[in-house]
């Protein structure tokens, strides 16, 4: 993880002294977490696609506050969740899905996944649709941690000051969370886990 | 030596997700790793919710649309030149801010430049005074040189005094 960081603390050092270049190499690094973690969160992509540029021009905006290069990541997410609150809180988007909305529709066969060829990759990707409609059934704390540590492998120290929460927080939450998707998954993991 | 009492299959569910995302400390984690070790159904659970685990890390990140970074450079670019812009009309307000300074400065200070101020005595004026004046008045249209013969009148009288 470092070794893919270290490119990016360098960016940031040399985006804060106004470097524009630098500043397009770090959106190409980390605008898909960015992104990922925000339509986790309001479900609209074009609306997350929005936040995301305002994230980015915030950043740029804030450089100066920025006190570590090092902690850039877990900074650039704590604009983005900012930005994200905003929006709740002005009423225009809603963090939560009631159940009902959210439907389950059947899981692939566990046994496919071991499958080479196009039928596997297809089996992949339908999988990978319910595991995201079982993570969208989450709440949205644990939908950001979940976001944060398993797709973007940020540290739980990373996702606390990203967070504003302690790090046994996010652990917690980071458990609690998957605890209910292995209940909502228990149909391929259970399946799964019995043929070990 | 006081030996704890081995973990029940409940106790041991009940922290067993904390467990598989590394939290906990290290005395409950050696108790629950002894339990699932000899207890089959907590180990299955233990791999469902690892194959869980598997299964969020095998999501992949989605990327913003392929424009973003064109729009932001662009916002970013629109923001510059307002900057610019300001700078340079502040600048012209401050070289006329400086001029209205050194004018005042100027008018203030250097004495032909300064214009005389205006002493305006208000005097009132009572009946008394006012018939005295008018008599006055009367002498002087009628002897121009009354008052030069009285101010030296006085002006003897003044010396005489001292």
């Amino acid at each position: 993880m470092n070794e893919e960081r270290d490119p990016v603390q360098a960016l940031v050092v040399r985006a804060r002294s106004g470097s524009l270049e630098a500043f397009e190499g770090i959106y190409r690094a980390c605008q898909a977490g960015v992104y990922t973690f925000i339509l986790s969160q309001v479900r609209e992509p074009e609306l997350a696609a929005d936040l995301t540029q305002q994230t980015f021009l915030r950043a740029w905006e804030a450089f100066p506050r920025l006190r570590q290069a090092g902690a850039f990541r877990g900074w650039l997410h704590r604009i983005a969740a900012n930005l994200v609150r905003d929006e709740v809180k002005s009423g225009r988007v809603r963090l939560e899905v009631p159940q009902s909305q959210l439907t389950d529709g059947e899981l692939p066969e566990p046994a496919a996944e071991r499958r080479d060829g196009p039928e596997h990759a297809a089996l992949q990707s339908e999988l990978r649709r319910h595991v995201w409609r079982a993570l969208d059934s989450l709440p949205a704390d644990q939908r950001a941690v979940v976001v944060m540590h398993h797709l973007e492998g940020m540290p739980v120290t990373e996702i606390a000051a990203a967070m504003q929460v302690r790090p046994g927080t996010v652990m917690s939450r980071l458990a609690r969370a998957r605890e209910a998707l292995r209940q909502r998954l228990s149909e391929y993991v259970e399946a799964e886990a019995h043929e070990m | 030596m006081w030996k704890r009492k081995p973990m029940r299959c409940d106790e041991v569910r009940s922290q067993l997700a904390d467990y598989a995302v590394g939290g906990l400390g290290r005395r409950r984690r050696a108790e629950i790793s002894a339990h699932v070790e000899t207890c089959q159904a907590c180990r299955a659970d233990l791999a469902a919710l690892a194959r869980t685990g598997e299964l969020l890390s095998d999501l992949e990140l989605e990327s913003a649309p392929a424009h973003a970074w064109d729009s932001i450079r662009y916002r970013l670019q629109e923001k510059s030149r307002p900057t610019h812009r300001r700078a340079w009309e502040s600048g012209w307000i401050v070289a006329g801010l400086a001029l209205a300074v050194l004018v005042v400065a100027a008018v203030t200070f250097l004495p032909g430049l300064k214009p005389e101020p205006e002493t305006v005595v208000a005097v009132q004026v009572d009946a008394e005074m006012q018939a005295s004046l008018e008599g006055h008045l009367a002498a002087v249209w009628s002897a121009p040189l009354a008052d030069a013969a009285e101010v030296g009148l006085r002006l003897d009288s003044l010396e005489d005094d001292s």
